[in-house]
């Protein structure tokens, strides 16, 4: 599996192998010379392909020319030839960064033996069938490139066929619904192959490209009816210059137009397929060697929209409107085009996060020379660049491309800690040239976080103390201390806080402590450094104490629930003394003394929990209040580490003790309204109602699938039932936050804190909360519908299909 | 094209530790095989113990961390079913190693792509795939009741316990004979 280069100093790109140093002298002795020198032409074949253009030291031409020259010398050699076709389309779905490349290595293999490429159409056209059948879009889009690339080799018109008959798709999809996103991912496609197809001879194509781009106009320009789902700020509704970001295809067509009218320079494309004037006989070779038509490709009847839900894109950078350009304005066709195969590149090499951070630092290897500054420029040092030398800076345009991605609505392609983990990795591999790259964008997040979708913020809040924990908890502090004083409800502060407690969960709270300066220590109690809760029964002051310090023993000495049964009752006799509703007091009391006698570790209080499970399910069985006290006997206890709090609940959950619907009242009716609306801005809140919601909706889509599956019938009512409860949790969601997005709450009305002033600002703050945390979940049920939607014309079109075939058959 | 060796390294494979185990148990595959030039498909051998894993052996922890951190960190790939703290046989304190349990086997990959190889708690952590727990193995199999590792490590680890084990009784004998070399030398005189 690992490849057979050893120049890059042995990197395997992977941490895994314990016993590495020993392995690596095995693997010298053993492969050193033999592969060296006599590694058969299939291997060092694939070895060069796999590293194309990745030594920045090597000249295009000279690398591609000679590979191509390997290849043709060995022609004769059946194994290589046939593992070099499948080897370029492998990775040309890979590597997408290397296609132009490797494209080049194909176009010089033309002059010679011209059969390879009919041998590569013919797979390429057969792959770009299968991949449109199975809605493989994006692997579409990565062979219609390398196709593009070889245009210069197509007989008649090339690739241009194809896009228009893509084209007329897009058209009949988008009449027939507004809301169609597979028309405008055919689009984007378009769009995207276009520039690798003028790059190598502009002139030629200039009008057939006027004419395509006439057409996707009507559909690019058009604002399409999904944007606002993706939309990533939200800005306020009193903001008046709320401008919403650009879609993508939108875009690309401005971009492309502006290159069209210049001729389409594309002076960023790489043209590896050019020879330096010295080589006019190995150029005349090549603009001479012989076309090849291009064997018909068939659209399916329907287009499908495939294994991943598409959705509108739009353009986000987190280096938008800096006094230098560090990265491509949006009005070039760089910012699209380089942003595309970035992330491209950046989805497939999930498998490799060293692989990908390396591909992101050597970005400018795989770009004409001179696209980007030298790496490693500080941004102070790009003002001092000379137009038209280029101020774009290769680390801010790789980490703009990493931010786009995690921050990607509604939802990123893989997990957030893939991100996470690749930034990582880039900063490891580059300290010097990323760290201040991140710096900059995290001062961006941060000055814009009022802006920035809620949920974003979150996504940010967990990258930045996850990140920050890979690298000795360093930042500079200081920058932000004046917010330190900030009231809680303001989004600095409460996003201040929430990293500081994110930090203490991967750490703890006295190493937290010392990398903060002065002002930041106050945020860290002396209650968040005990490392368990202090039992509230232990003082006799706290009401029910000697009942609470019982029941724990009891539970701690794993006592019978019939021993346990006697002080329940006394307690529930105590507080109708007292006016209290019994069953909240003994609630509290029992599941405080459970947290406590659980509170070494995770491990114990879930046994605790385990051995308490009946009386637990009781307790949350009797009444509203009770459930609702449950949570806040936890939440209570473990208040300082709001981390372990969460953790219980999700168990509790799992338990069925709990029910998602108590969570989210809890949360958003009786903590919200105990704290006046401050409960909106903790972020451990949001933590809790969130993995709650996706605990539903992932049980909801688990449950969708499984009923799509055309043999399973008993499922359909569960599904109604999930459905139906998600739908219910959703609308509950959407009551409480209306009332507190548009200050109807009782709570908010009732406010007495503060003299005018103060509290109109407190009630405004607290509002926006409203409003944000509204945002995200209503995209949230929207896209929970949609999904419901489509699993369900999937099921259709497969019990269709099952009949179908049914009927053919007999 | 699916059975196609990648044209990268995968980082969710299990480690050469594993392979190397399971070759001695007589089962498995062997590295190199793998590596070999002419053969351009990965094989699997049938009975792959682990192809549904969901378990993961977690290594190179600090002894000071603990499973709330690990569980902080570890459910960012999906939630977490089941975590066993690795103990010091003999004191039942954590010596420096877990395993994690998640629902979903590929939750257990996704950790080894994005976890494996990060820090947690300032320290560099190492995952393998795991073919599942069973009871015994959350115990050191050192002779000092903590990890083999710990045994004759050279370099001075604070988050493990500073030396190897048997490198500070060795220390700590070599003292004691020398204290007993000096109070017989004093009785001489």
């Amino acid at each position: 599996m690992a490849d057979y280069d050893r120049r890059s100093g042995g990197d395997r790109g992977g941490y895994n192998s314990r016993k590495r140093r020993y392995r690596d002298d095995d693997d010298y002795d053993r492969r050193g010379p033999r592969r060296r020198f006599d590694a058969p032409p299939h291997v060092r074949i694939r070895r060069l392909l796999l590293s194309i253009a990745e030594n920045p030291m090597r000249a295009w031409h000279e690398e591609i020319a000679s590979i191509a020259n390997l290849f043709t010398e060995n022609w004769d050699d059946e194994l290589l030839r046939g593992n070099f076709v499948d080897l370029v389309l492998q990775l040309s779905l890979e590597q997408p960064l290397k296609t132009p490349f490797l494209a080049a290595v194909v176009l010089v293999a033309n002059t010679n033996r011209p059969e390879i490429v009919d041998m590569l159409l013919a797979k390429l056209t057969a792959g770009i069938e299968a991949k449109i059948g199975a809605g493989e879009w994006r692997d579409v889009k990565l062979y219609l490139k390398l196709l593009a690339c070889l245009q210069s080799c197509l007989e008649g018109d090339g690739v241009f066929p194809v896009l228009e008959e893509l084209f007329s798709r897009a058209v009949d999809l988008q009449t027939a619904s507004s809301e169609d996103t597979i028309g405008t991912e055919l689009v984007k496609i378009i769009l995207l192959t276009l520039p690798y197809v003028m790059a190598a001879s502009p002139e030629q194509w200039a009008q057939k490209a006027m004419d395509l781009m006439e057409k996707t106009d009507i559909i690019a320009s058009e604002p399409h009816a999904l944007q606002t789902l993706v939309e990533p700020y939200h800005t306020e509704t009193s903001e008046d210059n709320a401008n919403p970001s650009q879609s993508l295809i939108k875009l690309l067509q401005t971009q492309l137009q502006i290159e069209a009218n210049n001729g389409w320079p594309l002076s960023f494309l790489p043209r590896p397929w050019e020879f330096p004037l010295g080589e006019v006989e190995q150029q005349a070779k090549l603009n001479d060697a012989l076309k090849h038509a291009l064997p018909p490709i068939a659209l399916p009847q329907t287009v499908v929209a495939g294994p991943r839900p598409l959705f509108p894109e739009v353009y986000f950078s987190v280096y938008a409107s800096q006094e230098v350009e560090s990265v491509p304005s949006e009005s070039t066709a760089a910012a699209s085009l380089i942003r595309d195969a970035l992330t491209d590149t950046i989805s497939i090499l999930h498998v490799n996060r060293n692989v990908t951070a390396r591909h992101l630092i050597e970005v400018d290897c795989f770009f004409a020379p001179r696209t980007f500054a030298a790496r490693a420029t500080p941004f102070d040092r790009l003002r001092d660049i000379e137009p038209p030398k280029s101020t774009w800076k290769p680390e801010d345009v790789a980490v703009d491309a990493v931010f786009s991605q995690l921050f990607q609505l509604p939802n990123a392609e893989h997990k957030l800690v893939y991100y996470h983990s690749v930034l990582t990795e880039a900063c490891k591999l580059a300290p010097a040239a990323i760290a201040p790259s991140l710096g900059r964008a995290i001062r961006y997040l941060y000055r814009n976080i009022q802006r920035l979708d809620l949920e974003l913020e979150n996504r940010f809040l967990d990258w930045f103390s996850h990140h920050l924990s890979n690298f000795g908890f360093t930042w500079k502090w200081t920058e932000w201390v004046d917010d330190v004083y900030l009231p809680d409800l303001h989004p600095c502060k409460a996003f201040i806080k929430g990293a500081i407690d994110k930090e203490i969960r991967l750490s703890f709270a006295q190493r937290i402590k010392n990398t903060l300066p002065e002002p930041y220590k106050d945020l860290i109690g002396p209650e968040m450094e005990l490392e368990t809760p202090d039992f509230k029964f232990a003082n006799d002051d706290t009401p029910f104490a000697a009942e609470g310090r019982e029941i724990a023993a009891l539970v701690k000495g794993k006592a019978s629930d019939e021993d346990i049964q006697p002080i329940i009752e006394r307690i529930h006799a105590l507080a109708l003394d007292n006016n209290l509703d019994p069953l909240v007091a003994s609630t509290d009391v029992f599941v405080t003394a459970v947290l406590h006698v659980g509170s070494k570790s995770l491990s114990h209080v879930l046994a605790a929990i385990e051995r308490t499970k009946d009386r637990l399910t009781d307790a949350g069985a009797a009444s509203e209040s009770a459930r609702a006290q449950i949570i806040s006997a936890v939440m209570a206890y473990w208040g300082s580490h709001p981390g372990v709090a969460i953790a219980i609940v999700e168990k509790l959950l799992n338990y069925s003790i709990l029910v998602p619907a108590a969570v989210i009242n809890w949360a958003l009716v009786t903590y919200a309204g105990a704290t006046k609306g401050d409960a909106l801005a903790r972020a451990h809140i949001y933590e809790l109602v969130f993995n709650t919601v996706m605990k539903v909706t992932g049980r909801v889509r688990q449950v969708a699938l499984k009923a799509a599956q055309p043999d399973v019938v008993t499922e359909s009512d569960t599904k109604d039932a999930e459905t139906r409860s998600m739908r219910e949790l959703f609308r509950a969601i959407e009551d409480a936050l209306v009332s507190w997005a548009s200050g109807n709450k009782d709570e908010m009305i009732e406010m007495e804190i503060g003299d005018g002033e103060g509290k109109s600002q407190r009630e405004a703050l607290v509002r926006r909360w409203g409003e944000r945390w509204l945002r995200v979940y209503r995209r949230r049920a929207a896209i929970e519908e949609a999904f419901l939607l489509e699993a369900s014309k999937k099921a259709a079109a497969s019990t269709g299909a099952a009949n179908g075939d049914a009927e053919t058959i007999s | 094209m699916a059975s196609q060796r990648s044209t990268v390294d995968r980082l969710d494979k299990p480690s050469a530790y594993f392979n190397s185990r399971n070759k001695r148990r007589g089962g498995g595959r062997d590295r190199r095989d793998e590596d070999d030039d002419v053969n351009m498909h990965q094989e699997q051998p049938e009975d792959d113990p682990l192809k549904d894993a969901t378990t993961l052996y977690v290594g190179n922890l600090s002894f000071y961390t603990t499973e709330e951190q690990v569980y902080e960190l570890f459910s960012k790939c999906g939630e977490i079913k089941r975590l066993i703290m690795g103990l010091d046989r003999f004191t039942k304190t954590p010596c420096g190693f877990c395993f994690v349990e998640y629902y979903t086997h590929q939750d257990a990959l996704d950790c080894m792509k994005y976890i494996g190889g990060t820090k947690l708690d300032e320290r560099i952590i190492r995952t393998d795939l795991d073919p599942g727990f069973e009871e015994g193995r959350q115990y050191g199999r050192g002779k000092s009741g903590g990890q083999v590792r710990d045994e004759y490590r050279e370099d001075f680890d604070e988050g493990r316990g500073g030396l190897g084990r048997q490198i500070q009784q060795e220390a700590r004998l070599r003292e004691v004979e020398r204290r007993d070399n000096e109070s017989d030398f004093g009785r001489l005189r």
